[in-house]
């Protein structure tokens, strides 16, 4: 009778560890994906990017995609790059960083803004320091190269970036805090300031360039 | 917690309920977490707040008086350095006055730092000399292309050099930013300008703005759009204020973080004539006698606080002020001039025509205080002033506007009192846009009724951002209309009052404190009710002079008529025509009985600038033609204007980074001739403050989980900010983590069941 007993107790637990742990399996897999997406996608957009600056034409990664590589950024410091996608809806960031709209192209006077996951491809942000190196290829082929100035945290809808004012410059977004396990309103921002192009332009001459840059609309 | 979307929807499982309800049970202990997390960030912060002696977050439009701002972790934000003092030393010489402003600071934190210093400077001062001792350093700043400069700038301080860059926001704003001041070193700036001693019928006068009023910038809802050529049609929409962010950013705590500056003030006044009365305005002076003609004045309690402007005329012992002025300098291979001539008042020329006069007042939250009962007085006063005869209407505002009646009415004793009721309820708040009220006063319904003198009278304290949409409406909307001026305040936006008044073809006032409303305001009526000087030309007899104003303004009764001239040699004779009412008048004056004037050449090219700006303002020549005659002047006469700016770097190389200095390590090095004593006397490091509660509240927590690998340790930046959003950024975290830890919780969960159950069963 106590075996009966057992028996029945012991088919429900069985029952129970079995979905529980099937809930887990499903539960990592869609964590792994998320990350293995990342991956793969980035180098699908390798491939597009390489065939951007070969061509000069915009090419999309897979022909569903609704975005397409227009950058690739780079820390040589940390050996660590991504490339940069246009527009930075939830879809496109999944793949990889994307430029937030109505930020300037890198390198054009005012905060080109690159955004990504800080779980994915910014993860490496928390390790970068205030002096290193970023590098910025274009899809038109010019590499930039930034210096990192700052780090700060804002709220995503309080930046107080105004993208189109002040010399040119870089900025990477990303969720803040770096080890909070559920999304929050916290943006960590991390500002580099151009350096010089591929060509050894020296930063001030660029603005001088584009003729349209930010200071010559102080009035008096 | 808050949550946001996540980023990606086709993430999210939604098939299965356990799952996506499991993120949500998991948050509780996420937001305990974060509470503890957020007491410790404010524990940590309360102690650095202590550390650094209450220190607080501001940026450079937010700033009341010159001041020194360390460039924070965070952007865009600073930390302002405490000040040990300012001195202010002027010497005036005859017609013009040298300034030299000097001010100490001290680097208190740990840090290398580079340094933004704020100054407010008169609008028609040409700001040529700029001097910083950083440590045992002295840098002397060199004039460039404002691009230039920044680039050079921008290059030293990258390569760890010491610089520094003056550079002008404003024609009476000065921004001066100072790169690699090492921890604990004391930094002396030093920046001359010249200016012009302002005459008028009772006497000469000077004005030395010690505070920045903070300005209201409005935001970009009425745009203007720049069409590019060769854009077919696109174009796009300009900022009215494009430079904002470095002028008026957020404001933090403006209240609290007001610093009191302690400024001496010292004046050496060689009037050049046998002195009267000499009266400090705003300020208790002592006045020391040197001869007849020479005065010492400094301030007679010692130090102030800067919170208002020093105003100080001064009278010549006989009953008139001297009606004509001439002086001249010679700098290399030509002769500057420069006169001041008072068209005599004639009584009987009076012009007969009733007025039309358009009544402004702002009533904003910048004019709250003293400046509202002021220009409340001022235009009850004028409003008494008006004659039945006259016509009138009353415009108020803030951000928003009220016109009292629909169209000018006659100043019958009905309409007036109903005016002075609604003038009398008048409250200081909102903001200020300047702008609509503007075009409603310069509306001009009857455009060619020539029985009526328009003129608008526009009360204000002038402190908005956008100047040049201002000036841009007068210009293009004044038609027969004349502008008046009045600043109201301790700090009115002179520059802006002057150069619309200028544009306007009217006069600018200034009322600086209650009693001075009566005395101003009738002056100015006088203004309002005397026939101009009009028509007025200017001729030297020989060689080819170069004249500013290119157009001579008209003059009111008691104001002289300045002209700075450059003249291959000071030979011959100036003369000057024009007309009071309809009778002509001519005055002609030697250029050989001119006395030696000092610094000229740098008015003469100061006004000259002014004058390519009021041209492209009113649209004469274009934007490319004005810059380029601005940076020739600028560059020739080393001044700093909106195209250039000084910029010195220190040609030693800098200390190594991490070889830590302390103050006892650096004894200053004066230069010589200067006088630091009056600017230390007694004072000493400013004791830590207590920590301000509202630094502590919630909404600007910072994070204490802050990776000590990141750069630095990033500040939160305050919920305030919301007013200027800027650009919004993308959620940017994805649930992997959170969904493979859940799951592998679920994993270890179901094997615990099973091994549990197993090991039952065996037993």
């Amino acid at each position: 009778m106590r075996a009966a007993l057992q028996r029945a107790t012991r088919r429900p637990r069985l029952t129970a560890a079995a979905l529980l742990g099937a809930a887990g399996v499903i539960l990592l897999g869609q964590g792994a994906w998320i990350q293995a997406k990342a991956v793969l996608a980035q180098i699908l957009l390798e491939r597009a990017f390489a065939e951007t600056l070969a061509t000069g034409r915009d090419a999309k990664p897979w022909s569903w995609a609704d975005t397409w590589p227009v950058a690739r950024v780079e820390a040589p410091r940390l050996g660590r790059s991504a490339i940069v996608l246009h527009g930075s809806s939830g879809q496109a960031l999944a793949f990889g960083p994307g430029h937030v709209e109505g930020t300037p192209q890198p390198g054009k006077p005012g905060a080109a803004v690159f955004s990504a996951h800080r779980d994915t491809h910014f993860s490496f942000l928390r390790e970068l320091r205030a002096g290193d190196e970023l590098r910025v290829t274009r899809r038109d082929g010019v590499t930039l190269r930034f210096r990192v100035t700052d780090g700060s945290v804002v709220r995503f809808d309080a930046s107080g970036l105004d993208p189109l004012a002040g010399l040119p410059r870089l900025v990477l977004s990303t969720c803040w805090p770096f080890d909070a396990k559920v999304p929050g309103p916290l943006r960590y921002l991390l500002e580099a300031d151009l350096i010089a192009d591929s060509a050894g332009t020296r930063a001030g001459l660029l603005i001088h360039e584009d003729g349209n840059g930010p200071e010559p609309a102080l009035k008096t | 917690m808050h949550t946001v979307p996540e980023a990606s929807g086709k993430d999210r499982p939604s098939r299965f309920a356990f799952p996506v309800q499991a993120p949500r049970a998991a948050a509780g202990p996420h937001l305990t977490l974060a509470i503890l997390l957020a007491i410790a960030a404010i524990l940590a912060l309360a102690s650095r707040t202590l550390a650094a002696g209450g220190e607080a977050l501001v940026r450079p439009g937010e700033m009341r008086a010159g001041s020194l701002l360390l460039r924070s972790t965070e952007p865009g934000a600073f930390v302002e350095v405490p000040r040990v003092g300012t001195d202010v030393d002027i010497t005036v010489s005859g017609p013009t006055a040298r300034a030299r402003i000097t001010q100490v600071f001290r680097n208190p934190t740990e840090g290398w730092v580079e340094a933004i210093y704020v100054y407010p400077l008169p609008e028609g001062g040409a700001v040529d000399s700029l001097r910083i001792v950083i440590g045992d350093r002295v840098v002397i700043g060199d004039i460039k292309e404002r691009k230039e400069a920044r680039a050079i700038y921008a290059e030293a301080k990258a390569a760890g050099r010491k610089t520094t860059l003056l550079e002008q926001e404003r024609p009476n704003l000065f921004t001066n930013s100072v790169a690699n001041i090492g921890p604990g070193e004391t930094v002396l700036v030093q920046i001359e300008y010249q200016e012009p001693v302002r005459q008028s019928a009772d006497g000469f006068s000077l004005r030395v703005p010690l505070v920045v009023a903070p300005r209201y910038n409005p935001k970009p809802v009425l745009q203007t759009v720049d069409f590019a050529p060769g854009g077919q049609g696109w174009g796009t929409a300009a900022d009215p204020v494009p430079d904002r962010e470095r002028i008026e950013p957020p404001v933090l705590d403006p209240r609290s973080s007001a610093p009191t500056n302690p400024v001496t003030i010292a004046i050496r006044l060689q009037a050049g004539f046998a002195l009267g009365e000499v009266r400090s305005h705003h300020h208790e002076v002592r006045i020391e006698e040197r001869g007849a003609d020479a005065r010492l004045i400094g301030l007679a309690e010692g130090p102030v606080p800067a919170d208002r402007d020093f105003e100080l005329t001064w009278k010549p012992a006989a009953a008139n002020a001297p009606a004509v002025g001439l002086f001249r300098e010679r700098v290399g291979d030509a002769d500057y001039v420069l006169a001041f001539v008072t068209p005599p008042a004639l009584q009987q020329t009076e012009d007969r025509r009733p007025r039309e006069i358009v009544f402004v007042i702002d009533n904003s939250g910048s004019m709250g205080g003293t400046s509202i009962v002021q220009a409340k007085a001022s235009l009850l006063y004028a409003l008494g002033r008006l004659k039945p005869v006259d016509r009138f209407n009353v415009i108020r505002f803030d951000h928003t506007m009220d016109v009292l009646f629909p169209d000018a009415v006659p100043a019958d004793a009905e309409h007036v009192s109903r005016a002075k009721v609604f003038v009398d309820a008048l409250k200081a708040q909102g903001g200020t846009e300047m702008l609509p009220s503007m075009k409603a006063a310069l509306t001009d319904p009857r455009e060619s009724d020539a029985s009526f003198l328009r003129q608008v009278v526009f009360l204000t304290d002038g402190a908005i951002g956008n100047e040049q949409q201002l000036l841009d409406t007068i210009a293009a909307m004044r038609g027969r209309s004349r502008v008046f001026m009045v600043g109201i305040g301790s700090a009115p936006n002179s520059f802006l009052m002057t150069r619309a008044a200028e544009i306007g073809r009217g006069a600018f006032t200034h009322i600086g404190s209650a009693d001075q409303v009566e005395e101003r305001m009738r002056k100015l009526f006088e203004k309002l009710e005397s026939p101009a000087v009009t028509n007025l030309s200017a001729r030297f007899s020989e060689g080819e002079a170069d004249v500013t104003p290119a157009v001579l303004p008209d003059v009111y009764r008691g104001e002289p008529l300045v002209i700075a001239a450059r003249l291959g040699s000071a030979r011959g004779y100036l003369a000057i025509n024009g007309r009071i009412g309809d009778r002509p008048w001519t005055v002609t004056l030697p250029l050989t009985a001119a006395a030696e004037g000092k610094g000229l050449s740098k008015l003469w090219a100061r006004r000259k600038i002014a004058d390519a700006e009021v041209a492209r303002t009113l649209r004469n020549t274009t934007l490319e033609e004005a810059d380029k005659a601005i940076l020739t002047l600028a560059l020739d006469h080393r001044l700093v204007t909106r195209l250039t700016s000084l910029v010195a770097v220190d040609k030693t190389p800098s200390r190594p980074e991490g070889a830590r200095l302390t103050r006892a390590d650096l004894p200053l090095n004066l230069p010589a001739g200067w006088e630091f004593d009056k600017v230390f006397g007694g004072e000493k490091p400013r004791e830590p403050r207590e920590p301000r509660l509202d630094r502590a509240s919630a909404s600007r927590i910072q994070v204490a989980s802050a990776p000590e690998a990141t750069v630095a340790s990033p500040a939160l930046r305050p919920s305030a900010t919301t007013a200027t959003p800027g650009v919004a950024l993308p959620a940017t975290a994805t649930d992997s983590e959170l969904r493979m830890m859940l799951g592998l919780l679920l994993c270890a969960a179901s094997l615990a069941l099973a091994v549990v159950g197993r090991r039952r069963a065996a037993a």
